[in-house]
């Protein structure tokens, strides 16, 4: 009797941890970027785009670091552990990512474009921040918080070079953009016990040469930071747009 | 009997790795046995501002490795330059005799190498402060096209081939991975442990030595008119400044002002310590004078007073006696460290090949 009360006791201890709360129960979500010009699906080095200065463009590289990224229900944000995922249209692979979040009826994501000021002055890092990915400055340090690299006939450097890559995390030269999308009519993203839903977001390269004119004839680089890097990142937080939200 | 049988495949695993040691691969199974080892802070200093080991501990293991990555050519495109190539242990880790240093193809750099030694007491790297932890400041030389040269992607490739390293990166980090964090690191535990305190100045500030009459008269010139901006006991305020040099119009270089972009930086670098400095010749930041001499000169007869930028402590010319010069460079010649330029712990593992 003493003993089945004992492993009663322990069963019950045992248990109320992994008690079935509903809330508890978690799903995934799962973030896919979509890199457009207009409305056209981004093509590396085949296809010239124009932008709204009519200057023409093929673009050669196309990357940006996502962080802190959360969904809302009822004002309830659940946030990715922290971590940096570089967004890279070269590696379709990169594109995408997913995180666990209960369930539940979401409305809304955010995340940070760019890198933090701790990761910046932290010395060597590894994975999505680790210098081979090209995104860090060696002789300024900092990372490049996204970079977009193009040729064009408009360009007056060698190789009809265009070469934007914004950065800066210090005080004023914070190039960090906090991004909100609300689903609105693309309706709400429900995340169910152990299936997973999709957010895809599109990033619209058109969006990085106004409304503070970047031109490429006038200003075909940016490799520090400052003012400029600044105007073209206060450009390209407009970058990006719900796509649609599928629900699985 | 599941038991037996597990024990029995334990044990085939166990002996398959025995027969696999016999091969000479002893140290893909040998425990991960690290020796700590402390930064030396000597009595007096203060500590240091950042803690770069504070994520980056050091350990026997780590230094070594650092030490072999500082000496090897690998990490250069084509295999003539190391760390150690113009960073000279018998230069306290300057490049001897040159204003600027050699890169790949027959290039030259913007700038003098400096001396290295108590980097874990400096608030930012380069000349221009542009490097702000000790980690990174190794990616910038290995892939400036007119130092090192090489690709992080290359280098890393190098390192993974070569029959020694997965060895020390295990015995260093616990595996054998090779990545660019732990090459970093490990030069930043060998960089970061060369500690500059055991000059005759240290010996007469703790009692164990004297300085000649013309020394001390140079001491307490240079507490006079130098201290403020050098001070010690680092011999550097690690603050960015400009010393009213004419700038050179092909060199094009406008220091600190590169960094920040600030116009007000134009012309300032950093301050360099004292420490060696009989050794860190030429002197400058572009090395453009070989003697001490001619850098006290300057303060005493050469500052552009009229730069817009120059440093206020120095809009009047510092005035000096020709034997008070003298007096001044038996001072500074006091702040070798002949223990440290000799000290095996950081020389090359075998004999090197100086590039000149």
């Amino acid at each position: 009797m003493h003993l089945l009360f004992h492993i009663l006791l322990f069963q019950l201890f045992a248990v109320s941890p992994v008690a079935t709360d509903p809330a508890a129960a978690t799903g995934m979500v799962k973030i896919t970027f979509v890199n457009k010009v207009k409305d056209q699906k981004l093509a590396l080095n085949e296809v010239a785009y124009t932008n709204p200065w009519q200057e023409t463009y093929t673009v050669r590289k196309f990357k940006y670091y996502i962080t802190r990224v959360a969904v809302e229900k009822n004002g309830d944000w659940k946030t990715e552990k922290k971590m940096y995922h570089l967004i890279d249209e070269s590696k379709p692979e990169s594109l995408s990512f997913s995180f666990p979040v209960p369930v539940g009826n979401y409305s809304s994501v955010r995340f940070v474009l760019g890198v933090d000021s701790l990761e910046n002055v932290s010395g060597a890092q590894t994975g999505a921040l680790d210098p081979l990915n090209d995104m860090f400055w060696t002789w300024n340090t900092g990372y490049v918080a996204a970079k977009l690299e193009a040729a064009s006939p408009q360009s007056k450097l060698s190789r009809q070079k265009v070469e934007y890559h914004i950065g800066g995390f210090k005080g004023v030269d914070n190039v960090s953009k906090h991004i909100d999308l609300f689903f609105k009519d693309a309706g709400s993203l429900i995340v169910k016990k152990g299936s997973s839903s999709e957010i895809i977001i599109n990033a619209d390269i058109d969006k990085w040469w106004g409304p503070n004119k970047l031109s490429i004839a006038e200003t075909p680089a940016c490799n520090v930071p400052g003012r400029l890097a600044l105007s073209i990142a206060a450009n390209y937080a407009t970058m990006f747009s719900i796509s649609k939200i599928i629900n699985r | 009997m599941i038991q037996r049988i597990t024990i029995l495949l334990c044990s085939i695993i166990l002996l398959s790795f025995i027969l696999i040691d016999k091969t000479g691969d002893e140290w893909k199974t040998a425990p991960y046995k690290p020796v700590y080892l402390d930064l030396k802070i000597p009595p007096g200093w203060p500590k240091p501002a950042l803690d770069f080991f504070a994520d980056n501990r050091i350990t026997e293991q780590g230094f070594q490795l650092g030490r072999k990555l500082f000496y090897d050519g690998q990490l250069s495109k084509d295999g003539n330059f190391s760390c150690g190539g113009c960073h000279q242990q018998f230069a306290a880790f300057a490049h001897y005799e040159h204003d600027l240093s050699h890169g790949i193809h027959n290039s030259f750099t913007a700038r003098n190498a400096p001396g290295l030694f108590n980097l874990a007491w400096s608030t930012s790297f380069h000349r221009d402060g542009g490097v702000n932890h000790l980690e990174v400041q190794a990616l910038s030389p290995m892939t400036a096209a007119n130092e090192m040269g090489e690709s992080l992607d290359s280098i890393l490739f190098k390192l993974r081939k070569d029959p020694d390293y997965p060895k020390l990166f295990k015995a260093a980090f616990g595996t054998p991975d090779i990545n660019s964090q732990r090459m970093l690191k490990a030069l930043a535990q060998f960089t970061g442990s060369i500690v500059s305190y055991q000059s005759k100045y240290d010996k007469v500030k703790a009692g164990q030595a004297r300085f000649t009459p013309g020394e001390q008269r140079g001491y307490e010139l240079f507490r006079q008119k130098c201290a403020a901006c050098h001070a010690e006991p680092l011999f550097t305020d690690n603050s960015f400044r400009s010393n009213g040099l004419a700038k050179d119009d092909v060199l094009n270089d406008l220091g600190r002002m590169v960094v920040t972009g600030d116009v007000m930086d134009s012309l300032k670098f950093r301050v360099p310590s004292l420490r060696n400095v009989q050794l860190t010749f030429p002197y400058m930041h572009d090395g453009r004078y070989y003697s001490l001499a001619e850098a006290i000169e300057h303060y005493r007869s050469g500052i552009i007073t009229t730069q817009p930028t120059l440093d206020t402590s120095l809009r009047q010319l510092i005035p000096f006696s020709d034997p008070d010069k003298n007096n001044l460079i038996y001072f500074l010649n006091t702040l070798t460290d002949n223990t440290l330029i000799k000290d095996p712990r950081f020389s090359p593992t075998r004999e090197m090949q100086y590039i000149h």
